[in-house]
Parts: structure tokens; C-alpha cells; sequence
């Protein structure tokens, strides 16, 4: 095995989410390491950091404070050195319309944030799983979509 | 006619000046047939003047006879000559007077012989007797030819009398009749001019009443009108274009600058530019600009110019210009009036979107507890507990359900929405993904024609066969596996009494027929309404939103959405899509 | 212009790692895919800059017997769904034991283990992967995908598509084009 664990970031603003967040992922069986920022501006400024290990999967929620969802989506892609990195956006709702334009911008999950913890842990662990697959099989991410 | 007239009277006079000419030349002949008579017969006598004289001499040998033959030898010639004027052109005359001429010469000669050759007093002589009788039958035959002569002349003269008489009869004759020809001309002439007279007095007074009636207008629609001859710089305006400007009809003469001293200031120079530019354009646009009144009024005009090329060759300009501060006015209001409606109307879909959307966030979180509740805590919790935090789930499935459906009718608005030519088919797939679950849970059987490509918000449409087919499963028949049949056809809008004054000509008609538990008639329209519901919520879990949404979408699209229902037996929801 | 490319991954990593042996002067003889038998033996010292050399590729000598036995799985998997050679007529289950020596179950289990996820999905996923790359060609209709494929009907491939990407093919379809526009706009 390439690493012994998966590296999980989220960005977050609400406590509530970022608790039941790092309390499915110690439920789930896959080895993670999970971290949480409170916004946008936390989250980029440790990405930019030097030396940093990478996230496997970014999770961004869409309405943050100071800095939003989209516009650190919109940083990431733009920074090649972040490429390998899948992004997940994790929001509370949107409309088709809406989570289409997050792929397009380059987004590869759509979460819309479950209101059950069993559900919660289900999407997590399937996140997590098929990033997996994709990052040990070699498969295309330009083809990685995914959406719950 | 005027042609004609004058044809006439030309013949006429012609006529007239001929026949005068005619009578004038009958009576000169007249009277030259008796000049040349006259001197014959003054010939004849002086030949005898002369024959008698002669006779004296020999008779008496007294040379005081001898004086008459002279005198009347010299007046032979002198009547000779007066003939040969008066004769020049008659050739006839001419011939006869010739011979008569020799004739007369021979008896002179004659009686020159006879007395020379009369020996003294011997009147018996041979020779004299013999001369004499050669002088009596020279003296017979000239007699005999001026009568012939004469005879002749006479003749002629009759001649010329009868034309003479036959001219003087045929010239009043002919004058009547002219006169005759003048009066009828004279009288449809007359006719003719009082008729013309008549026609132009009735278009006159037309085009008083329209000349009136066009003030009143200008006056009643807020119009004047101009002219402007660009060549000479002459400018008309009418009477209301004075008033359009505070002014009395004609109380200052008509050019730019004294129009130009009533502009707005702020658009008196564009206003100039755009009069100078309408010299060379062809097409005019519409002009607008403001006029300021003495009495400090500001009124918004809108002129509108036409070129046109007179019959000078010079280029007019024909311009109506309108006060059109009414207009201006009420359409600020209704401005107003709608940006505020739009204001309220974002407010509330904002308010709507964020009400519905923040209230997610701590319902899902309620949600979430209980479901670790449930889940981690279940042993710690009394039957009582557990039965409440399942009410309570309950409860908040039943908001969640509200707050979803309020969320999709706050999004179902228009604005910002790209309306795109879709593929209906594959929006109708997407649906049945969507529902994939309650398809094959209910069983549910759905048979649908084939979409031609529409013009549609993609999204929207799909929501909205999202909501009928789930409309259908969710209402089905106790006991009936529910099967949803769609159809398409294209229709035109005035054989469907559906369709309420259409938009378009034709429409695609997308029905959607289900075998459910159908729905009184009477309840057909009331179920568009938002919020409003026919079963308890006990039965069928429900939000009254749905078909709201339904119907809001449809008329994001200007189509029409209906519902007939029989109770028992099925319902049967019928879109209208406008086709371009 | 833009130029799309189809890779064959398996081939492209052949070719990298016979070539890294060859610069690293190791005697071999290629066995399978991803599979190679060493002709001498080689120090330590000699592993270690192979590895290094590798590394760069993301290539790494797989150690664990289980490890090497999943990959042959994946391997397999992969070449079924993959090539259009490889026709199979039997359940793929039958198909991966007899290839590979192994019971079922015993496949199975060790696979589930070391990938967290079973077989059964690793094969679907692989199929959508390969039908995802033939919307994105355009080639193909659905229905000749669902075909390919061996699909029953373009309903099932739908429905299966949809379980395991949370979207439709057509919506896939639309959000990579519109995605590559993007890029196009962005760059």
C-alpha cells in the first residue's frame, strides 16, 4: 500500500457539521486523517503552506464566511500544484442548476449534507472508497464525478 | 373643348373673310363690266363724232368739221387707253379689242383717204364714191363688233351678277349658322366652366373641413405638423406646433433659431445636430427632445420628418411632432411602479429562497441528532422517549418536506434562466432516474410517444415531469398498479379551449394520463393553488406545493397547464408548450 | 486546437517499467502485466534506486503475496471489461477463479480486504469508467454503449450509471463538455 492512511480536509463554518463530519469518518473503518478549518481564508493559507501533505479528498462547504466554497474551488483549480487533490463540495442544498456548475467548475463530489448520521457515515465511507479506486487504479479523474 | 372652341371660331372668321372677299370681288367685276361698256360705247360715238365731222367737210369743205373728227380721233385714243388698263387681264376682251383696234385704225385711215382723195367738189367722183362706201361698211363692222363686244361683256356681266346674288343670299346664311355654332359652343363652354366651378367650390370647402378638422386633431392628439424647404431654408409650422410650444398660432415667423430659442438647453444642440443631419439623410429616425415654455412648463416632444423632392426638384421635409409628455409621465410611473413590484417581488423570492434554505440547516441538524439518538442512545431511552423522538422525527420529516417543496418554488422563477432547445426525451429519462425508486417500488408502468426537440428551461422541465409522474405514483388506485401514459402531439391553439388567448399559433400538447383515484372536476383549477390540497395529510403525504410549481414552470414557458379528473378512475394533467 | 487522447494505461506502464529496468541495467524476463521474474539477483543498493527510479511514475514494487494477488484481480477485471478481445461468456466470477487459480470466495474476501471495496463493484465501476470514456469519444449512441458493454438495455446501463455516479449519462455528457469549454475560457 502506498500510504497508510487517507488525508481528508474540511472547510466548514458550522460546528454542528464539522462534529458529526470528524465523528462518522472515526466510525468508518477506512484509516483517515481528518482536518477541519472554519473558513475559506484558514483553509487556503494551509494549503499554500510549504511542506504540508496534500488532502486526498477536500471537502468544501459552500457558504463561508470571508472566503465562499466556489472561490477557494475556483483558487484550487487554478494552482496545478493542487491537482491531484479531489474536491468534494459538501453543502446543505442547491439547485440542479447550481451543483451542475460546480462540475463544470471543476468539482468532482457533490454532498448534500444528509440529515441522518447513518447516511452520513454511508456517503463519507463511499467517498472515500471510489477516491480510492481512483487514486490506486490509475483511473481518469477528469472522469470522476460523483454525486449524493 | 378650349381646341375645339377655337377650331370653330378660326373656320368661322376664315368663312366670314372669304365671303366678304367674294362679294367685294362680284361687285368690282360689276362695276369694271360697265367701265369697259361705258368706254366702248364712248368710242362707238366719238368714231361717229368723227364720221359726221368728216362728213361736214366734205359737204362744205368748211375745216371747222374737221375739228370734231381731230378731238374725236385723240379721245378714241384716249378711250383706247383707259380700255387697255381696264382690259389688261382679260384676254378674250384683249383679242376683241385688238381687232377692234384695227378696225377703228383702217376707218381712220379710211376717212383720211376719202377726204384727200375728194377732187374739188366733185362728190360723184368714182374714186370718192368708191373710198366712201369703203368707209360706211368699215363703220358698220366696227359697229357690229362693239356690239359683239358689248354683247359679250353683258353676257359676263350676267354671269357675275347671278354669282354676285347667289354670294350675297349664301353669306348670312353661312353667318347664321356660325353664330348659331358659336352660341352652342359658347353654352357648353359656359356649362362646362360652371360645372368645373361647382366641383372646385366642393373641394374647396373638403379642404376647409379637412384643413379644420386636421387642427382639431393636431389639437386633441398633442401633434403640429411643419414643412421646411432645405433648398430656400423656408420653414410652415402649423398651428399647434405653436401651441405644442406655449406660443399663439403664428406669432413669430417660422424658422430654427426662433424654434430653437423653446428647446430644453440641455438638448438644443443635439437637437440642431439632428435637424442638420436630416438634410442629407433619406430615412429619418425619430427625434426627442424637450421644450421649455414661458411660463417655465417642460414638455417632452417627439418629432418624426419625411423627405420628400417637390416639384422644383427641391427637397421638403414633411415632420409631425408630438407632445408626448403624458406618455413619458405615465410610463415613469409605470416604471416606478414595476421596479418596486420587482423590488417586492425579489425581496420575497429572496426571502423565500433564504427563509427555506436557513431553515434547512438546524432542521437538519435536529435530524441528525435524533438519528444518533436513535441509534447510540436507544438502550438509555424508555419506550415513552423512544416513541417521542419518533414523533419528533416525524415532525421533521413532515418540515423537511415543506421546506424542500418551498425551496423548489422559490427556485422555479424565471429569472436568470437560459431557455435552451432541448432533448425532451432525455429530460423525461432523467426524471424517471430521479424517481427510480417509487418506479419500481409501486411497480409503476410508464409508456411515453417520442419528443421532438423543444425549446425549454432543461431543468425546469424536468422538475416538472418529476412532479406529475410523482403526482401519479403517489396517488394511485388501491389495488391498481399505477401506469402513467404520455403523450405529444402538436396542436393548434384555436381548436384547444384550453388554451386562453394564445401567444402563438400552434403549441405542443403533452398529456399525462394515469389510472390513480383520480379527482372531482370541480376541484381542477384549485389544485394549481399553493398550498392547497384535497386529502388529509394523514392519507397521502403531501404539501400543496407540487403542482404549484407545476404550474409556475409551465407558465415560465407561456404554456398552460390543466387537470380533469374523474373519481375512481384517473387524472389526466395536460401541458401546453407555445412552439416559436 | 485541442487534441483528446485515449491512453492504454497497461501498456504506457509496461513500456516505463521495461525501460526503467533497462536504464538500471536489471536482467528480466516479463512474466504478465505488472509482473516480472529478476534473471540475477540484485543487491539492495540496486533495489533501492530502481525503486527511486520508479517512484517518479508512481510505480511501486508491490511486496505483499496478498497485494500482488489483487492486483492480478484488478488486472483481470480490468482486461475483461476493457478489451474488446477479451470475450467472456462466462459469469465473471467463474471466470476470475479459473484464471486465477483461486476460489471465489477466497478472491473475494482478500479483495474486499486490502481495496475496501468487493469485487462485484470494482467491476461495475471499472465498466462505467470504460462507458464514461466512450460518451466522452462520442462515438458510440447509448444504446450501442449499453451494447458494448453488455448491457440488457440502455434503461439498465442508465440506472446502473446513475447508482454509482449520483448522475445521469446525459448529465455526465453535458458537465464535461461544459467543463472542458470552461477550461478552454479559463486558460
Amino acid at each position: 500500500m502506498q500510504e497508510d492512511y487517507i488525508n481528508i480536509i474540511l472547510a466548514d463554518d458550522d460546528e454542528d457539521d464539522r462534529l458529526f463530519f470528524t465523528d462518522a469518518f472515526e466510525e468508518i473503518k477506512i484509516t483517515t486523517r481528518v482536518k477541519t478549518f472554519n473558513d475559506g481564508v484558514y483553509l487556503m493559507d494551509y494549503l499554500n503552506t510549504d511542506g504540508i501533505q496534500l488532502p486526498n479528498v477536500l471537502f468544501l462547504d459552500l457558504n463561508m464566511p470571508r472566503k465562499s466554497g466556489l472561490e477557494c474551488l475556483r483558487e484550487i483549480k487554478q494552482n496545478e500544484k493542487f491537482n491531484d487533490i479531489a474536491i468534494a463540495i459538501y453543502s446543505t442544498s442547491a439547485s440542479e442548476e447550481d451543483i451542475e456548475k460546480t462540475f463544470i467548475k471543476g468539482a468532482n463530489i457533490y454532498i448534500k449534507k444528509p440529515s441522518d448520521f447513518k447516511t452520513l457515515k454511508k456517503v463519507l465511507s463511499e467517498v472515500v472508497t471510489i477516491n480510492w479506486q481512483y487514486h490506486t487504479n490509475s483511473m481518469n479523474k477528469e472522469n470522476f464525478l460523483l454525486r449524493f | 373643348m378650349l381646341y375645339l372652341s377655337a377650331f370653330v371660331i378660326l373656320v368661322v372668321g376664315a368663312l366670314t373673310y372669304r365671303s366678304i372677299t367674294e362679294v367685294t370681288k362680284s361687285s368690282e367685276m360689276v362695276t369694271h363690266t360697265y367701265k369697259v361698256n361705258v368706254e366702248l360705247e364712248q368710242i362707238l360715238s366719238n368714231l361717229k363724232d368723227a364720221e359726221t365731222g368728216q362728213r361736214g367737210f366734205i359737204i362744205t369743205r368748211d375745216s371747222l368739221f374737221l375739228d370734231s373728227y381731230i378731238s374725236g380721233r385723240s379721245k378714241i385714243n384716249n378711250s383706247f387707253a383707259e380700255l387697255k388698263v381696264l382690259t389688261r387681264n382679260d384676254t378674250l376682251l384683249n383679242t376683241n379689242l385688238i381687232a377692234l383696234n384695227s378696225l377703228i385704225n383702217k376707218r381712220l385711215i379710211a376717212f383720211q383717204t376719202s377726204y384727200s382723195s375728194l377732187p374739188k367738189d366733185d362728190i360723184d367722183d368714182p374714186t370718192f364714191i368708191s373710198n366712201f362706201r369703203t368707209g360706211k361698211s368699215l363703220m358698220d363692222s366696227i359697229s357690229t363688233k362693239i356690239k359683239s363686244i358689248v354683247t359679250l361683256q353683258n353676257n359676263i356681266l350676267q354671269t357675275r351678277k347671278n354669282e354676285y346674288e347667289s354670294d350675297l343670299m349664301a353669306t348670312p346664311l353661312l353667318l347664321f349658322s356660325l353664330l348659331l355654332c358659336s352660341l352652342i359652343l359658347m353654352y357648353v363652354a359656359y356649362n362646362n366652366i360652371y360645372k368645373n366651378i361647382k366641383k372646385l367650390k366642393a373641394t374647396n370647402e373638403a379642404l376647409e373641413i379637412f384643413k379644420e378638422s386636421t387642427n382639431q386633431s393636431e389639437i386633441v392628439s398633442k401633434h403640429g405638423s411643419w414643412t421646411w424647404n432645405v433648398k430656400n431654408n423656408v420653414f410652415t409650422f402649423s398651428d399647434n406646433l405653436y401651441r405644442l410650444i406655449g406660443e399663439q398660432p403664428q406669432s413669430f415667423k417660422p424658422t430654427i433659431e426662433n424654434f430653437l430659442n423653446y428647446v430644453h438647453p440641455e438638448d438644443a444642440e443635439q437637437l440642431s445636430e439632428q435637424v442638420e443631419q436630416m438634410k442629407e439623410d433619406v430615412e429619418l429616425p425619430y427625434i426627442y427632445y424637450r421644450v421649455v415654455h414661458k411660463n417655465g412648463n417642460i414638455k417632452h416632444l417627439k418629432a418624426y420628418g419625411k423627405s420628400l423632392i417637390n416639384e422644383d426638384n427641391d427637397t421638403v421635409l414633411l415632420g409631425t411632432t408630438a407632445d408626448i409628455t403624458d406618455e413619458i409621465m405615465s410610463f415613469r410611473a409605470l416604471e416606478e411602479r414595476n421596479m418596486e413590484l420587482e423590488r417586492n417581488n425579489k425581496e420575497l423570492s429572496s426571502f423565500n429562497y433564504v427563509a427555506s434554505h436557513d431553515l434547512q440547516e438546524p432542521l437538519r441538524k435536529i435530524q441528525t441528532f435524533l438519528s444518533r439518538l436513535e441509534d447510540e442512545e436507544a438502550e438509555n431511552l424508555s419506550s415513552k422517549g423512544t416513541k417521542y423522538i419518533d414523533r419528533i422525527q416525524n415532525a421533521a420529516t413532515r418540515m423537511r418536506l415543506l421546506i424542500d417543496d418551498l425551496l423548489q418554488f422559490s427556485r422555479s422563477n424565471k429569472a436568470d434562466k437560459v431557455i435552451e432547445e432541448s432533448n425532451i426525451n432525455l429530460l423525461l429519462e432523467a426524471a424517471k432516474q430521479d424517481l427510480a425508486e417509487v418506479i419500481s417500488a409501486e411497480n409503476a408502468e410508464i409508456t411515453s410517444d417520442t419528443f421532438p426537440t423543444i425549446k425549454v428551461i432543461p431543468f425546469q422541465i424536468q422538475q416538472l415531469f418529476i412532479n406529475l409522474l410523482g403526482n401519479a405514483i403517489k396517488y394511485k388506485a388501491e389495488g391498481r398498479t399505477p401506469k402513467i401514459v404520455i403523450t405529444h402531439k402538436v396542436v393548434d391553439a384555436e381548436d384547444e379551449e384550453n388554451i386562453v388567448k394564445p401567444k402563438k399559433p400552434f403549441y405542443h400538447k403533452i398529456t399525462f394520463t394515469d389510472n390513480g383515484i383520480g379527482f372531482e372536476e370541480q376541484y381542477a383549477e384549485q389544485i394549481f393553488i399553493l398550498f392547497s390540497r384535497l386529502h388529509n395529510k394523514d392519507e397521502y403525504s403531501g404539501t400543496g406545493i407540487g403542482l404549484s410549481i407545476c404550474k409556475k414552470i409551465v407558465e415560465n414557458h407561456s404554456g398552460y397547464i390543466t387537470a380533469s379528473g374523474q373519481p375512481g378512475k384517473g387524472a389526466v394533467f395536460t401541458v401546453y408548450l407555445p412552439i416559436d | 486546437m485541442t487534441l483528446f487522447f485515449k491512453f492504454d494505461f497497461n501498456a504506457i506502464c509496461q513500456i516505463v517499467l521495461e525501460q526503467t529496468l533497462n536504464d538500471n541495467d536489471i536482467k528480466f524476463k516479463t512474466v504478465g502485466f505488472g509482473e516480472i521474474e529478476l534473471l540475477n539477483k540484485i543487491s539492495k543498493d540496486q533495489q533501492d534506486k530502481l525503486e527511486t527510479a520508479l517512484s517518479k511514475y508512481h510505480i511501486e514494487v508491490v511486496e505483499n503475496q496478498k497485494s500482488i494477488l489483487v492486483q492480478k484481480i484488478k488486472d483481470t477485471i480490468n482486461d475483461m471489461v476493457f478489451n474488446e478481445d477479451t470475450t467472456v461468456n462466462v459469469k465473471s466470477s467463474v471466470y476470475l477463479s479459473d484464471t486465477l487459480g483461486h476460489s471465489y470466495g477466497y478472491l473475494s474476501n482478500l479483495f474486499s480486504e486490502v481495496t475496501y471495496t468487493s469485487i462485484e463493484n470494482f467491476i461495475i465501476l471499472q465498466k462505467i469508467e470504460f462507458a464514461k470514456q466512450l460518451i466522452i469519444k462520442q462515438d458510440l449512441s447509448l444504446t450501442e454503449i449499453a451494447f458494448r458493454l453488455n448491457y440488457s438495455s440502455v434503461a439498465h446501463l442508465s440506472t446502473q450509471f446513475k447508482n454509482t455516479t449520483g448522475i445521469t449519462p446525459s448529465a455526465f455528457q453535458r458537465i464535461i463538455s461544459k467543463r472542458r469549454a470552461f477550461n478552454q475560457e479559463n486558460n
